[in-house]
Order: structure tokens, then C-alpha cells, then sequence
């Protein structure tokens, strides 16, 4: 029987929550970061030893999930794997809505026992509808609920990224690495085995979640990738979906007797089918934190102009070699635009070509980059704009005149909210590394978007550029 | 009297137990699909090569049709560009001498006739079955060229008319069909819809495990495949 979507719901927006074998050896680390969830906590557990521990967290227990005086929504099992058939019988029958299976040792350990238990799971959950989420996972997390499976997760945190995740690890870290970005989730699914609900099912779920704009998934390889491929096309084409496709998938081993067959590689055929499907292909975790950034935080453009600004001379290059090389170009601007440049750009030490090597005119007067940012606005020649913040330059100064970065802040977000036009910045660590994270931060807070190099920002904004939902 | 080929090629190979078709049962397909292809003709003699030519028309093209060879040109078993009966006639002993040397076991059903097609961009068009996402399509620069740059892209089946004008754009190669050098541009809506057509056919016979259309010349007045291989899954 299929997962409705009410039960689904009920699952993954749940207002009841149950966690099952929580036990002192993990430090009770599942009740203790389930905590922060807005709505009543339960535990369950039968060891008595156990019991006097997840009292003193000040959660009540209970001896099982039907003496819970009321429905549980979505139950977190941390049990071993013999036990957990059981458990998932006793939340059907206590009409859960949906359970995360955290207990591993099923089919991905390859044993006779590991498959004859998860096809027991399959047999109880399947036919009850039973939202269940896993095996071998860490399953949900919902900032704004409070939702959490690790301790650092944010909470209390309204997000807008939905992320479905074949692993663990991955799952937890872009929530983690994500919200020191200033990107939090909407909904994250961490699922494992996925042998009742799988990747196209919270996909689906998230293209209908209000909270959720753009789509992140890890995924190594699908159960059913024709559907997989169905649920994608009709997602990427209503929300922003980039996917970072983890591993190979081994071949058949079958005779290859055509070149067709012999260059389609797992790789290869992944990679096509996202940009068929007209998401964005990633590679590793910080390549899909820029990627989500960037479409979040950016605005759009089919354009490939882009006006740059420098501080230096040097960077001036890197920062067009960088660019360029991520298929911008940086053209030069219109005469108008030169008219105006000269009238006030500091040339000594400096130049306003494109790309405009600006300190010395912006520390004469910092209304010069209002105007600079005026001028690329209107300008025909330029699509989007791009601009490099430099800790090593300015730590000191950030520091000693906290009002200087407040000033340059209120341009930028001016120019944002005045200009059709892409924004972004790049702003690489530094040697004052605390000056660098602070500024990175107040950036973030004002949702600008930075990146902590050229060729981060340069690829982030081209990848954003590629998704078929924004275009 | 003709030589027979199947009405169809796909339960005869199956009947015997084959899963490689012959070009000609392969051409035989993909034309009752819509897709243009040369032409081609099976003859078991020199006698009914010399008559299928001359209905055809020269410049003829012979080529061997065996179940056991995969790669023709390997054995030696192409002759083109062959200008009329006589030459036709000494291309066949040729060929059969050829052959008989390089794959003394290989069971012959005979030679295939086809007309030479004016040459054009040399591409290929293909299908595989992947594991996870069924049918899949491959468009890339053919001829030699595509063992050495391996210049392709895939979509997965069915393929939507953005689908077959993206990945024809998609190639490192693509310039090379818009013209290059005062080449003529080759016809692009002609591959496309060579490429949707495939999708049909990949669609409508799940029994195809591999095909190569290699090449298909991409001509300024259309697109035709001058070869074809197909390969069936190995149970039906």
C-alpha cells in the first residue's frame, strides 16, 4: 500500500513525537536533541536501568507506544535490529504516522539475517501505509519544528532548502555546514536503505511544501530510477534541484558489443539525465552549499556580462581569469559609462576598464561605490555583478571602524534591492581569520550572497544560471 | 528469386536464438520506424546482388552479413563505392575470399547491397539499456572519431524535442555540424528528429539491449544512416 500524502505529512511536519530505545551508552543523544521540538516529547524504553536517565532529561517514558496517552506522529527507533520488527508492528498498531528506522544491519550488510529482517520491516510497514523512513539512516530533521537528529542542528529556525539524502553523513553535514552559511533547512530526510518510502517520495513532498524553494539531494544510486527520472522532471520544473551523485554504480558485466554501450558510463548517464531533467549536477559538499547559496541568494540573468569589482590590481585579473574561465565574460562597458567613470575614478593606482580596480576611489569617498554600482546598473554591457571583499586589506580597519563595514554593507544591499541584477561577492579567508568570519557573517545576515573564492563564486553563479526552473 | 528477409527480424533472430540482427534486418526495422536509412538489400549470389544493384543504382556499397561477425570491416568485408556490374561482381569474390580467410568459421547469409549515400558530418546516434534508468540515448560525432574524442551526450527515453536539440548542441564537436571552413551547415531539425524517432523505437522494443546508427551521414538536405547494428537483450 502506497505512503498517503496525510500520512506522510503527518510524518514529516509531525506535532507528536516518540523516540523508541534511547539508551544511555549514546548519551541519550537522540531525546536530548529532540529536545528542542515544539510539541510534547515521549520515550520509550523498557530497560529499567535506562528509564531513571531519560526521566532526569525530563522527558516521560513509557513502557510502549500504545500506553502513550496520545497519537505519535513520527517516532524515532533506535533499537537493534532483531527488535526492530516489533517495534515497527507496534507502531502500526498504534497508528503512527511515520517512523525513522536509525537501526542498521539490514540489506546494505549483504547477510542472509540483514535481508530476512528488512523484508520483515517491508512485510508490517508496506501493507499499513506506514511512513517509514529508512533503515540504516539518520532520518528527519526540521529546524522550524525543532526536529533534530544531531545536537549542533539549528532549531527554532524557519528554513527554506529541502534536502533528501541517501547518507547520513551527507544529510548532516549540509544541515550543519549549511547553517554556518546562513542556508537552513525546510525539511531534511536522511533515508538510508529506503525500502518503503525513497528519494522520489520526498521530492514529491517538497515540491508541495511551501517552506521549501530549492531542493538539495545526495544520492547514489536509485531503486527505481525511471521513476526517479519521472518525479525529478516535474519537480526541477517547479523548484530549484541540485543533486550531488555520490559513487558508481558497478556495470552489469555483461558483453559490450556497441560503442553506445561501451561510453555509458553510470557516470555519464547520471550526469545527463539531471540536465535533462533541467536540475544542476554538484560534486562534493561545499560545491552544493555555493550552488544553493547562489540560487537563493542571487537573481537571475540569461546574460554572461559581468561588470567586476577589485581592490587591488592584481586580484582585478584573477578575479576576470576566474570568471572567465567559468564561461562569464567581462566585457567593456558602454561609452556613457566611461564618461561617467572619468569624471571622479581615481586612475592613479587604480583603473575602471572592467574590471574596476576600485580601493583607492572607494577609500576617497565611499559614495563612489554608490555610484560605480549606479553606473553598472545601467549599463546595457552588463548582465550581473560581482565584487571582491578583502579581509587582508581591511580586517584591521573592519575592526577598528566597525562603522566603515556597516557603510559598505548598506551599499550593497541598496544596489540589491535597487538593481535587476545579479550580486555576489567573494570574500577569501584571510591571515585575521576572526575579521574574515565576522564580516562573512554580518554578509550572511543580510543575505548577500559571498563566497570564500573567485572560482566558488564564478561556478556557484553559472550552475545557478543552468536550473530549468529558473530560467 | 529474392533472397527473404523476415516481415519481423526481431522474432526470427529470436527463433534462432540470435541476439545480433544483420544490417539489413536492423535497416529493416528502423525504416518501418520512420527513420531514414540507405536502402539495403540482402543477395546470396553475385547474380542477385548484380540485379539489386542495378535497381538500386550505382555507386553501390557490399557488405557481408554474418551472425558471427560484429565488426565487418575487421574481416575485411566492405567494398564501397563500387561503380558498376563488373566491379561489383569482382568486389563480391573479393569480399567472400577476404572474409573466408579472416573468419574461416563464420557462417555467411550472404552480402548486402546498398547505394553510396552522399557523404555528410559523419555522427552516430545510439541506444543502451541502463541499469537504473532503462533505454538511454547517445548522440555524438561518429565515424572513427568516436572511439578516439568520445564525444557524446546521453538522454534517458522517452526524449522531448528539447531534449534532442540539447544534446546535439551539447557536444564539444557541435560546431562542426553548423559548417566549419565554408562547409555547408548539416540539417539540424533532420537529427533531431532522427532522435526522437530513435526514442519511439527504443520505447516501443524493449527487446533492443544496443544500437548503433554509425554513421549517420548529417547532410545540409537531411540525415541518413548508412549503418546499423542492433543487438537484443539476451532473454525476451
Amino acid at each position: 500500500m502506497a505512503v498517503t500524502r496525510e500520512r506522510l505529512t503527518r510524518a514529516l511536519a509531525p506535532k507528536a513525537v516518540a523516540v523508541i530505545g534511547d539508551k544511555k551508552a549514546s548519551g541519550y543523544s537522540w531525546l536530548r536533541s529532540m529536545k528542542t521540538f515544539d510539541g510534547p516529547l515521549y520515550s520509550v524504553q523498557v530497560d529499567e536501568n535506562e528509564i531513571p536517565g531519560i526521566e532526569e532529561l525530563g522527558v516521560p517514558n513509557y513502557k510502549s507506544l500504545s500506553d502513550i496517552p496520545e497519537r505519535i506522529d513520527f517516532a524515532v527507533c533506535a533499537v537493534p535490529r532483531q527488535v526492530a520488527p516489533f517495534i515497527v508492528q507496534s507502531c502500526v498498531e498504534a497508528d503512527v504516522g511515520g517512523v525513522t528506522l536509525f537501526t542498521s544491519g539490514f540489506a546494505e550488510t549483504g547477510e542472509d539475517i540483514g535481508l530476512e529482517l528488512q523484508d520483515k520491516i517491508c512485510q508490517i510497514a508496506d501493507p499499513a501505509g506506514l511512513a517509514l523512513i529508512g533503515p540504516n539512516c539518520m532520518g528527519l530533521h526540521v529546524p522550524g519544528l525543532g526536529v533534530r537528529f544531531n545536537r549542533d542542528q539549528p532549531a527554532g529556525q524557519q528554513g527554506n532548502v529541502g534536502f533528501v539524502s541517501q547518507s547520513g553523513t551527507h544529510g548532516m553535514n549540509f544541515s550543519l555546514t549549511g547553517a554556518a552559511n546562513g542556508l537552513y533547512c525546510s525539511t531534511l530526510v536522511s533515508f538510508g536503505n529506503g525500502i518503503i518510502l525513497e528519494a522520489a517520495d520526498y521530492l514529491e513532498y517538497l515540491a508541495d511544501d511551501p517552506h521549501t524553494e530549492v531542493i538539495g539531494m545526495y544520492i547514489e544510486g536509485a531503486h527505481d530510477g525511471r521513476r526517479l527520472f519521472r518525479t525529478l522532471r516535474e519537480v526541477a520544473a517547479q523548484k530549484p534541484v541540485i543533486i550531488w551523485k555520490g559513487g558508481q554504480t558497478e556495470g552489469g558485466g555483461r558483453a559490450i558489443r556497441s560503442h553506445t554501450a561501451s561510453l555509458a558510463s553510470d557516470q555519464a548517464i547520471w550526469e545527463a539525465m539531471i540536465r535533462q531533467v533541467g536540475a544542476v549536477a554538484v560534486h562534493n559538499l561545499d560545491e552544493m552549499i555555493d550552488v544553493v547559496k547562489a540560487t537563493l541568494l542571487t537573481k537571475r540573468t540569461q546574460g554572461r556580462n559581468l561588470g567586476l569589482i577589485a581592490m587591488t590590481g592584481g586580484q582585478s585579473v584573477v578575479l576576470t581569469d576566474a570568471f572567465e574561465k567559468a564561461g562569464w565574460k567581462v566585457p567593456t562597458l558602454s561609452d556613457d559609462s566611461y564618461a561617467q567613470l572619468s569624471e571622479f575614478f581615481n586612475i592613479i593606482g587604480g583603473s575602471y576598464r572592467n574590471p574596476l580596480d576600485a580601493a583607492g576611489t572607494i577609500g576617497q569617498d565611499p559614495k563612489h561605490l554608490d555610484t560605480i554600482f549606479e553606473i553598472l546598473d545601467a549599463d546595457q554591457n552588463i548582465d550581473a555583478v560581482g565584487m571582491e571583499l578583502s579581509a587582508t586589506f581591511m580586517a584591521r580597519r573592519w575592526q577598528d571602524k566597525p562603522e566603515e563595514f556597516e557603510r559598505l554593507i548598506s551599499s550593497l544591499k541598496r544596489f540589491m534591492a535597487q538593481s535587476g541584477k545579479p550580486f555576489l561577492t567573494a570574500l577569501h579567508p584571510s591571515h585575521v581569520e576572526e575579521a574574515a568570519l565576522q564580516a562573512r557573517t554580518r554578509l550572511q545576515q543580510e543575505g548577500i550572497a559571498t563566497f570564500p573564492s573567485f572560482e566558488r563564486a564564478a561556478n556557484a553563479l553559472r550552475k545557478a544560471s543552468g536550473l530549468r526552473s529558473l530560467r | 528469386m529474392p533472397t527473404e528477409v523476415p516481415d519481423n527480424p526481431i522474432a526470427a533472430a529470436r527463433a534462432q536464438q540470435r541476439t545480433l540482427l544483420s544490417e539489413v534486418e536492423a535497416k529493416q526495422l528502423l525504416a518501418a520506424a520512420g527513420l531514414n536509412v540507405t536502402e539495403t538489400r540482402l543477395a546470396a549470389s553475385a547474380d542477385e546482388a548484380a540485379s539489386h544493384a542495378s535497381e538500386l543504382g550505382y555507386p553501390v556499397a557490399l557488405k557481408v552479413v554474418s551472425d558471427s561477425i560484429t565488426h565487418k570491416t575487421d574481416v575485411g568485408g566492405v567494398e564501397l563505392g563500387i561503380a558498376d556490374e563488373p566491379a561489383l561482381r569482382s568486389a563480391w569474390d573479393a569480399i567472400q575470399a577476404r572474409v573466408q580467410e579472416a573468419a574461416p568459421d563464420a557462417e555467411l547469409q550472404g552480402l548486402s547491397v546498398q547505394p553510396m549515400a552522399e557523404p555528410g558530418a559523419e555522427v552516430i546516434l545510439g541506444v543502451t539499456q541502463d541499469q537504473q534508468f532503462g533505454p538511454v540515448l547517445m548522440f555524438g560525432l561518429g565515424g572513427v572519431f568516436v572511439e578516439v574524442l568520445k564525444d557524446v551526450a546521453f538522454r534517458i527515453v522517452p526524449l522531448e524535442p528539447r531534449d534532442a536539440a540539447e544534446m546535439i548542441r551539447e557536444i564539444q564537436g557541435f560546431p562542426i555540424l553548423e559548417g566549419v571552413r565554408g562547409q555547408a551547415a548539416a540539417n539540424l531539425e533532420a537529427i533531431e528528429q532522427m532522435l526522437l524517432q530513435l526514442s519511439a523505437f527504443a520505447e516501443a522494443n524493449p527487446d533492443v539491449a544496443e544500437l548503433d546508427l554509425n554513421p549517420v551521414f548529417a547532410r545540409p538536405d537531411g540525415a541518413v544512416a548508412v549503418d546499423a547494428r542492433i543487438l537484443l537483450t539476451a532473454d525476451s
